[in-house]
């Protein structure tokens, strides 16, 4: 099936390599990026294979919505689950309460249940959700073991186990008080020399989520340039190791201006946004609304060693929480009739600049 | 005698001008982008022109403060064009900048001011661009990556960003150096006197790239708008004239094309 | 006119009074300032050379340009730059104005400018030192062109602008005041980008200055919007602007002048306003789809269609149905009002409106009530 996969730069690695590899959680892209998963299977579909390895990921939050989240706790549970060195820091007194409520895999007899049970509910979307299976996955997939896949299903309502943390390297640190950006600064710059970036095999890869990072209880939120300067310094470092940080940022906290260099600076630039509760008009608009629980928008997907832009079919999905459990990204757009034609960006193909698919969009 | 085809990019900047066939010697080039569209494709291509033009007196001196020189060289390979052969050369001459200014608090102790920092960047450049003309490199270009970021190593002084921009300039007119330069526009949108209206009277040319008003489309990634300056030494058809083409980047090349004409 | 600016600065300062001053500004929807200044710089250049004006010499600040650049320019338009008339004078404050490459390239001297040049410009170091500056432009004029007596000279600075990044306003109109008020000075001009400062400064330089000179885009920029990549360059393709002048005479009077000025290849041009303003005005509109503006017969066409709720006031009385009159008093309304307008013809033709339904999905006009599939 890689062969398959179409290509259009010269200069591509055989992909077959891509499989042999022994390290799980590692996928190869194109030139010469590979991928760590984000924790949410569809978003590592629509980003064409999820956060390459060396990338900076901003989340632009929405203030009247906790998604952002969401998308922190996947990221990190999945690094946890590939025992990824791992780095999070929020502007909270107690950084490492929040690793009580990140997500534990769903078991694998767990998804089987849950594909069934969607597919009475819904049987087009099942065939979507399969579809992943005939995908880059496909051995792993044959291995069973959930815990050697790429990407898992993660469970919202099972926290991770107390003791698994023991004997994973894990640290936690709080942005809270004034000295800490330098002080920060150094202990990414230490977290990341453990993942030194050489050109052969990837023996691990580091995961920094940082939360809220400008926050306004944090001393350092008034000061922008220094966490311009930051962030610059972060991404910089994260490029020449293997590693892949994670930012949410609120962008209303932030002046227009300073808000726009962010988003300049991220390599994957995401947004997520709330949708208005018991609103009549959208139910009828989207299909599917009942299950929303908010929309996620794609600004930017990470061009490296590329100059090529990625066009995707659609920017905009809504995220969902299938059986209250588990994390789906969908098109907002299609309407279930359509899922068939329209989940094509499922299938890697559709990812490359060069497809020419026409796309429905709003 | 050109061995690259030329495109409208090329036509608009000047390039196809048998005549004079590096007609940005002595000009200053601003691309100017926003989130939506990056105009780096704008310098790979620039950079590809500089070094496969069958004048070996081209020079390049690359500021990299946005990649690593991994990715500029993958780029450019795929481009049909080796950048570390080039550097072996003595052509190519690159500058990572990813963490210039970074290390701040530590060496501010040591008295080393943002100034001083911008103050050894020129300093570097200068004894590059010395060397290469010692070599008889005659054109030197300088491609800065990008402004905005400059000015976060400046630690946000823009004043300290024009006046690296002006001893840069000084090359240009001192041994004919060109300067090629990206800037982000839509940081500055919110600021009253922006340092890109400073670029925009400073630069000869100058490019815009943006995304088609109509939104995304699969087969045109956006539009570009060039704007040639009246200097003395142009083309009497470029003098101050706008032209607005589209384009598709592929991995090998970008793609020109007037709006609609795109088979 | 440009000439009568050029006038003033030759004719120069009246003994106890202050020199003339010019300011230019521009803007970048017209940027074309640093054109005018040269301008103004050659004319009143080969005014010093045939000895028509009252300085003797011309001390030039640079800041935007090399001292080369001038040299160069000054000889393309055929003034003698010799090192035998030591006429003109440059303060070179463009090459090294912060001592940076002082600061590294101690001792070593690489110096690539040729003679001629580097007999005529000095280097300063520090532009941010004011005072320095002064005594500098006043040492320069001195000692090169004035000798005995009240032999008085121009000074002309290429870009206030870039002095003003390195200091304060206040500090900058210390030192153009000062030279404004000095003996050995006999007129003053300079440059500036009105839009990279605030009000306030531009309105302290023109407060300083007895001329003003604005040049200006003939059509404002059409949109405000910068992102909209298509509109904001449309009128900025034009070299041609209005040039718009204001001299404070002495008598108290202002007098105000207007000229278009077009750039070409051999500098810029000035010419008294045409009459054929009003089509270049129109050519510059941008083209849109639609109109924005209609023409003659299109206002006289829509003038008179008479609209339904017009009908009553066809050239008669207006009235108002009233039930209680007996029909055959408003006989007169049973007239079709198409036959009764026919008659009134004159000539002029009948405006109407002509409506074409967009589509079939759109239903004729109906009685139905058209919220009733709404589901309340």
């Amino acid at each position: 099936m890689a062969a398959t996969k179409p290509r259009t730069g010269s200069f591509s690695r055989n992909f077959s390599s891509a499989h042999s590899s022994k390290t799980p959680g590692y996928k190869h892209g194109p030139n010469g990026t590979t991928f760590i998963s984000s924790g949410i299977p569809d978003l590592d579909k629509i980003l064409c294979g999820g956060f390459p390895l060396g990338s900076l990921v901003l989340v632009m939050e929405d203030a009247e919505a906790p998604h952002h989240m969401l998308l922190l706790r996947n990221f990190m549970s999945q690094g946890l689950v590939h025992n990824q060195p791992l780095l999070y820091a929020s502007p909270s007194r107690d950084p490492r309460g929040f690793l009580g409520t990140l997500p534990s895999p769903g078991a694998s007899k767990d998804d089987k249940s849950r594909d069934n049970s969607s597919e009475q509910e819904k049987g087009l979307r099942i065939a979507w959700q399969y579809k992943k299976y005939f995908g880059d996955d496909q051995e792993s997939t044959n291995a069973i073991d959930s815990k050697y896949e790429f990407c898992n299903d993660f469970d919202l309502r099972r926290p991770f186990d107390r003791h698994f943390f023991s004997g994973k390297h894990v640290e936690c640190v709080s942005i809270l008080d004034s000295s800490s950006l330098s002080n920060f600064r150094d202990r990414c710059a230490t977290f990341l020399s453990q993942v030194p970036r050489n050109d052969g095999n990837i023996s691990s890869a580091g995961r920094i989520a940082i939360q809220s990072l400008c926050a306004p209880q944090c001393d350092h939120s008034n000061m922008e340039w220094e966490m311009l300067s930051f962030l610059r310094y972060l991404k910089s470092m994260v490029r020449s190791s293997n590693a892949v940080a994670v930012v949410t940022f609120p962008p209303s906290l932030l002046s227009p201006s300073f808000s726009k260099r962010w988003q300049h600076m991220a390599d994957t630039l995401l947004s997520v946004r709330a949708i208005p509760d018991e609103d009549k008009e959208l139910a009828k608009l989207l299909t599917g609304y009942q299950d929303m629980v908010g929309l996620l928008n794609v600004h930017k997907v990470a061009q490296i060693n590329t100059q090529v832009p990625k066009i995707l079919e659609a920017t905009t999905f809504s995220i969902k929480l299938q059986k209250r459990r588990y994390l789906v990204l969908e098109c907002l757009n299609q309407a279930p009739i359509d899922v068939s034609s329209g989940s094509s960006y499922g299938s890697t193909g559709s990812c490359s600049g060069s497809s020419k698919t026409a796309s429905l969009e709003f | 005698m050109d061995r690259m085809a030329s495109n409208l990019l090329d036509g608009a900047i000047g390039f196809d001008d048998p005549t004079n066939p590096s007609p940005l010697i002595g000009r200053l080039l601003l691309v100017e982008d926003c989130v939506e569209t990056s105009g780096a494709f704008v310098l790979h291509h620039l950079l590809k022109r500089a070094f496969s033009s069958p004048n070996s007196s081209n020079a390049v001196i690359f500021l990299a403060f946005s990649q690593s020189f991994v990715h500029y060289d993958r780029i450019l390979r795929k481009l049909g064009c080796n950048l570390a052969a080039q550097r072996d050369n003595g052509r190519f001459v690159f500058f990572d900048m990813l963490t210039l200014g970074c290390s701040g608090e530590k060496t501010r102790s040591g008295k080393e001011t943002d100034e001083g920092v911008l103050v050894g960047l020129y300093c570097k450049i200068q004894r590059a661009v010395d060397a290469l003309i010692q070599e008889n490199k005659k054109h030197v270009t300088i491609v800065i990556d990008d402004i905005s970021l400059l000015e976060v190593a400046a630690n946000g002084s823009s004043n300290l960003v024009l006046d690296f921009l002006h001893y840069c300039h000084t090359l240009l007119s001192e041994v004919g150096c060109s300067i090629i330069a990206l800037d982000h526009e839509d940081v500055y949108m919110d600021i009253k006197r922006p340092l890109s209206l400073q670029l925009e009277y400073l630069a000869d040319v100058l490019i815009k790239v943006g995304p088609l008003a109509t939104g995304i489309a699969k087969d045109v990634h956006g539009q570009l708008t060039v704007l040639n300056k009246p200097v003395e030494g142009l083309q009497d058809k470029l003098r101050n004239r706008v032209q607005n083409f589209q384009f598709y980047i592929k991995e090998n090349g970008t793609e020109f094309f007037y709006s609609g004409s795109r088979a | 006119m440009a000439e009568s600016i050029c006038r003033a600065l030759r004719d120069g300062a009246l003994q106890g009074e202050l020199a003339p001053t010019l300011t230019i500004k521009d803007n970048i929807n017209s940027p074309f300032g640093f054109h005018a200044f040269s301008h103004v710089l050659t004319q009143l250049s080969s005014n010093i050379l045939a000895g028509k004006s009252q300085s003797r010499g011309l001390v030039l600040l640079s800041f935007s340009r090399s001292p080369a650049y001038y040299v160069q320019l000054l000889k393309k338009r055929g003034l003698n730059v010799g090192s035998s008339a030591k006429w003109i004078q440059i303060l070179d404050c463009y090459t090294d104005p912060l001592g940076w490459k002082q600061r590294f390239m101690e001792g070593e001297n690489v110096s690539n400018v040729d003679q001629e040049v580097s007999n005529l410009s000095h280097l300063c170091t520090n532009v941010g030192d004011m005072d320095k500056l002064f005594s500098s432009i006043i040492t320069l004029g001195k000692a090169g062109f004035v000798g005995e007596g009240t032999v008085r000279f121009c000074v002309a600075v290429d870009s206030v602008t870039n002095m003003l990044r390195h200091s304060s306003i206040s500090a900058l109109a210390g030192l153009l005041s000062s030279l404004r008020s000095n003996d050995s000075v006999s007129s003053t001009f300079w440059l500036v980008h009105e839009d990279l400062h605030e009000e306030k400064v531009i309105a302290a330089l023109e407060y300083m200055s007895s001329i003003v000179a604005t040049l200006e885009a003939l059509t404002p920029p059409p949109y405000e919007s910068r992102s909209n990549v298509d509109n904001s360059y449309l009128e900025r393709r034009s070299t041609k602007g209005r040039f718009h002048v204001r001299i404070k005479r002495r008598n108290g009077r202002v007098r105000v002048i207007s000229e278009d000025f077009n750039v070409e290849l051999a500098g810029i041009k000035f010419t008294s306003i045409s009459s054929e303003d009003a089509v270049i005005n129109q050519v510059l509109i941008p083209k849109v789809q639609f109109n924005l503006q209609l023409s003659e017969k299109e206002l006289n066409d829509r003038a008179r269609v008479v609209l339904p709720f017009e009908h009553q006031g066809t050239g008669k009385p207006i009235q108002i149905y009233d039930g209680r009159r007996s029909l055959s008093e408003s006989k007169d309304d049973n007239i079709p009002l198409m036959s009764n307008e026919k008659g009134n013809d004159d000539g002029w033709g009948k405006g109407e409106i002509v409506y074409f339904r967009d589509s079939d999905d759109e239903m004729p006009d109906s009685d139905e009530d058209p919220d009733d599939d709404l589901d309340i």
